[in-house]
């Protein structure tokens, strides 16, 4: 009963046969078995019917294939199929579809990739201008199949499992899925406050919902397209609105302030003058308006131009913070198209207001609606609104700038603010601020972005989130790479280490810095950068990273419907080895886990996704992925030193296993081991640490992410302000771990650090004097690291080590 | 019809006659077809019929039924447009009705005709008066039916021929109700359909072959 019904698409042209299903497969990847038959060959028009009979053939397994054509002959030459088809049995399993290709061809496939039988695919590909024709106001043709639910429509229900509910972001997702419905009209109500009803497309209306955690959300769908509209919403609403949810790192809004004071964004203490970031906001101006048409043209043509300003805010934020930072940016898109809000704009504008008039009456009323929401979290929300109003009413009236990116220059200065918006491009912080040592708050993201808080561009104002740790406590950085070529020689029995043949250059010490030139300072430490894109790697080595301490692969991975290729990844790795110029790069293997569901790999929810299935956890549930990662990382290593590092290893198990996966990799490329191929584990599970001495046999380096170790270790999440203050990585406790690691790694492995405590000059002394021999930090940060590492006296910081290990607090090291 | 009656070797004469004429009238017909088609019923017919007389000259078919059915599947899967379906659908129904028959007489190749005649109206919906190729068939196979009874087979085939030239120059007036040319509503009346031209094509061939 799993068979599912087949396709077959008939076309003239073979292009856009194949292009629709393309189209189709991203509603319905899978299994789905879908055929074409277009076009005589690649370039001629026509049909075949013996070609499509051919094609009834294969997409059949049982369940019978509906049929999809285009003009004309196609259907001539589908129905003459059905004539050729020698099994009556199966020429009674075939449907013809009077759908229109491309729409129908999309509405069966989702229809038909759901299990449906092939009638009820047929009737709603049959009926799948429905939306279309809506749209455009005209009469919609219901399909048969959608007669009876046509009238009422198809209700169904949800509860929020989003922490902070539905606010900005998932009401976001949730309006661009609906507004991409064909033939489904949304609308939903907060059942648990018994709200109205409003349409889903709207996002000022979803988030005006003030559906909070455990709220009931009730979905009213008509349409010919319903049920499958409400499946959609259904779908989103069980992944959370694809946002992470629970976890130790959920931010808590409403958390009471941390009694320690604010927490220090970056390490060191600047002092610059005051640069105050609040923009001064527009006024609207007490201006008559022109006429209404006028005033019209003047609203419709400032949107697009702030739409065009976010956008290039939120490539750059993508770019240098990750998708996930930059979907902050999609609501303020989605705002700036929301229905609601345009039509009480446009009405008031109509009715003889001034655009600039208009507009911020119809903004603030969204504003305070979010306001009014009881959650404080969803209320601070209006500051979103009141930001992108802002951004539409400079484009109107004109106005300052958000930030004055006048000067500056390389003057360090204290950027004070309440709220730092997304809105605001974070080029303009960029510019004006400098990143090196400033502590100012909003800059530490830009020197790790992963670990840092909200960034510029982010959402500064939220509580609790100022470290925007938050979400994923970020599960850290770091790698490896042992110094010069102590290599090959050790290594018991177990498995063959690839390793090996690395440069016989040398034994020992050379000085231990690989990296051409720099000096690591006199005891012979590394100090690479954290990088999560190609433009990071660039950083990296502007900065003058000895290596790429850890390369966060994430990027590849995130905000796409289908994991990257070997070839697609290889190209990426290849990009970031390029920017190395010929220094080592330390890629990670994928590190998520259920905070961070990709749509490709479906992950159970889980209570805790931090204690949950992540990392090489991960991977081994979906050897396919690791695989292929491993294959595009063996290439890339034969021709540039490249280090595999292994995330959120807690077993010597998982590292054998994932040891064996880079040895078929390494056999399927069948090039022989790379030559500068090492391999490590990240060390950020306690019990890890603990028994590194297990581990050490298998492995090159050892990386220890002290960010998460950290947390682990004293089970207190730096983003929730409450016990922030508890997960200091210089408390002893967690030194005492980073301590058994160098004495099990002793000579025979590379210790390195690529938590922020690498960044910290005070940490760093302390981390080598314990025996790490690497530091990797944001890339901003690699000049003062490597400073600070120059400066220390390697005797002076073993004896402060030593001390700090029987400390009884953080507050007792920093005094020694 | 010949005395011997009709066997694959003389069908196997009629449809090379016709691939010729096509190829012959190609210019005109893709001429006719770009004033109320897409401009391609020339070179599609070209295309198939190309593909029909290979498979003639590789000498696989023996028999009519296996010549008929051959040249049929030829045409579905290699003219492209909607006559591919439509003449091959003919073709096919007239290997359906010829059966295992190795020689027709002038009453059975008249029955295959029709059969194939109705295949087209079965396929293509198509009535008389709708500015088709049924417009040229339709008055053939009536005018062989009705000469047959008299006239010897080449007078019936003479016959057939002329009603298909009389009925494909009736198409010219009329307003198209199938196929692209239907698009075109009152715009297509005062041209004279390809299909109806390239079917005459058909019956004239039949006519200089098997007479």
């Amino acid at each position: 009963m799993s068979t599912l019904v087949g396709l077959v698409v008939v076309s003239h042209s073979r292009l856009l046969g194949e292009a629709a299903v393309a189209l189709a497969r991203e509603m319905a990847p899978g299994e789905l078995a879908i055929e074409v038959a277009a076009g005589l060959d690649e370039t001629t028009f026509g049909t075949d019917a013996v070609a499509i009979a051919e094609a009834i053939g294969a997409a059949d397994s049982g369940a019978g294939v509906v049929v999809l054509m285009d003009l004309g002959s196609a259907v001539l030459s589908a129905e003459l199929a059905l004539d050729l088809l020698d099994d009556p049995d199966a020429r009674d399993r075939v449907q013809l579809c009077p759908a229109p290709l491309v729409e129908g061809l999309v509405v069966a496939a989702v229809t038909a990739a759901g299990g449906a039988a092939r009638e009820e695919v047929a009737a709603e590909a049959a009926a799948a201008l429905g939306g279309k024709q809506a749209q455009l106001g005209a009469p919609v043709d219901v399909g048969a199949a959608d007669a009876g639910e046509a009238g009422g429509g198809v209700t169904a229900e949800f509860t929020v499992a989003n922490p902070h509910g539905l606010h900005a972001r998932p009401a976001a997702r949730l309006a661009s899925l609906v507004r991409g419905l064909d033939g489904a009209q949304v609308r939903v109500r907060n059942a648990t406050t018994g709200s109205d009803w409003i349409p889903a497309a709207s996002l000022a209306g979803l988030t005006a919902l003030g559906a909070l955690a455990g709220h009931r959300v009730e979905v009213g769908v008509t349409g010919p397209a319903a049920q499958a509209a409400v499946e959609a919403v259904l779908g989103l609403a069980s992944r959370h609105f694809d946002e992470p949810v629970a976890g130790p790192s959920a931010p808590r809004p409403a958390a009471p302030a941390s009694t320690q004071g604010p927490l220090a964004a970056a390490p060191g203490i600047g002092i610059g003058p005051k640069r105050g970031a609040e923009p001064a906001a527009p006024v609207v101006p007490d201006e008559p308006a022109t006429d209404p048409a006028a005033e019209r043209e003047r609203l419709d043509a400032a949107l697009p131009a702030v739409a065009a300003e976010i956008r290039v805010a939120r490539d750059t934020t993508a770019r240098e913070l990750g998708e996930e930072e930059a979907a902050i940016f999609d609501a303020h898109l989605l705002l700036l198209d929301d229905p609601a809000l345009l039509s009480d704009a446009r009405s008031a504008v109509a009715g003889g207001a001034s655009a600039p008039r208009a507009w911020s009456d119809a903004a603030e009323r969204v504003a305070a609606a979010w306001e009014a929401v009881p959650d404080p979290y969803l209320a601070a929300r209006a500051a979103d609104v009141r930001a992108v109003a802002s951004q539409v009413l400079r484009a109107l009236v004109g106005g300052p700038d958000l930030v004055p990116v006048d000067d500056g220059g390389e003057e360090q200065q204290v950027l004070v603010a309440t709220d730092l918006t997304p809105a605001r491009p974070p080029r303009s912080i960029r510019s004006g601020w400098r990143v090196s040592s400033s502590p100012a708050a909003a800059d530490r993201a830009q020197r790790d972005p992963a670990a840092g808080p909200g960034g510029p561009g982010r959402r500064g104002g939220r509580p609790g989130r100022a470290r925007r740790a938050g979400r994923h406590p970020d599960r850290l950085r770091r790698r490896h790479r042992r110094a010069g070529g102590r290599s090959g020689s050790r290594r018991a029995g177990g498995l063959p280490r690839p390793r090996g043949r690395t440069g016989g250059a040398g034994g020992a010490g050379a000085g231990a810095c690989r990296g051409p030139g720099r000096h690591p300072g006199r005891v012979g430490v590394l100090v690479g950068a954290n990088v999560g894109s190609p433009a990071d790697a660039v950083a990296a080595t502007a900065a003058g990273a000895d290596l790429v301490g850890l390369l966060r692969t994430e990027f590849l991975f995130l905000g796409r419907t289908a994991a990257p290729d070997v070839d697609e990844q290889e190209a990426a790795y290849r990009e970031v080895a390029a920017a190395l110029g010929g220094r080592r790069v330390t890629l990670r293997t994928l590190d998520v886990g259920g905070d961070k569901p990709l749509p490709y790999l479906p992950l159970p929810a889980e209570a805790n996704p931090f204690l949950g299935l992540r990392g090489i956890r991960l991977a081994e549930a979906h050897p396919g992925l690791l695989a292929d990662q491993l294959l595009a990382a063996v290439r890339v290593a034969h021709e540039t030193p490249l280090s595999v590092m292994f995330p959120m290893v807690a077993a010597l198990d998982e590292l054998i296993a994932a040891r064996r996966a880079l040895d078929t990799a390494i056999a399927a490329e069948g090039r022989g081991v790379p030559p500068g191929l090492q391999v490590g584990i990240m060390v950020e599970v306690p019990a890890t640490a603990l028994k590194a001495a297990a581990f050490v046999p298998h492995v090159d380096f050892f990386s220890i992410g002290t960010n998460d170790l950290t947390q682990y270790a004293l089970a207190a999440e730096r983003g929730n302000p409450s016990v922030a203050a508890l997960a200091d990585p210089l408390d002893p406790g967690v030194l005492r771990l980073v301590d058994a690691v160098c004495r099990a790694a002793g000579e025979r492995a590379l210790v390195a650090v690529c938590g922020e405590a690498a960044a910290d000059p005070l940490a760093a002394e302390l981390l080598v004097g314990l025996g790490v021999r690497e530091l990797s930090t944001a890339p901003p940060a690699v000049p003062g690291t490597k400073q600070a590492v120059r400066e220390l006296d390697a005797g002076r910081a073993a004896d402060r080590a030593a001390a700090a290990l029987t400390a009884d607090g953080p507050g007792a090291v920093r005094r020694i | 019809m010949a005395g011997a009656g009709i066997d694959a070797a003389a069908l196997d004469r009629w449809i090379r006659a016709f691939a010729a004429a096509i190829t012959e009238h190609e210019a005109e017909l893709t001429r006719l077809d770009s004033a109320i088609g897409d401009a391609d019923h020339g070179a599609n017919m070209t295309r198939g019929l190309k593909a029909v007389v290979a498979k003639l000259d590789d000498g696989a078919a023996t028999g009519p039924g296996a010549l008929l059915k051959q040249t049929g599947m030829t045409l579905v899967s290699t003219v492209g447009g909607a006559s591919g379906p439509l003449y091959g659908t003919f073709f096919l129904r007239m290997a359906t009705a010829v059966g295992d028959t190795d020689t027709l007489d002038g009453a059975a190749f008249a029955a295959a005709l029709r059969a194939g005649v109705e295949g087209v109206v079965a396929r293509g919906k198509a009535e008389a008066g709708d500015k088709t190729m049924y417009d040229a068939l339709a008055p053939a196979v009536d005018a062989l039916d009705a000469a047959l009874g008299g006239e010897d087979a080449a007078g019936a085939l003479s016959a057939a021929a002329a009603a298909a030239a009389a009925g494909r120059d009736a198409t010219t007036p009329m307003q198209a109700r199938k196929g692209r040319a239907s698009y075109l509503g009152e715009r297509s009346v005062g041209h004279q359909d390809p299909g109806a031209t390239s079917a005459a094509l058909l019956v004239q061939a039949a006519a200089d072959t098997l007479g």
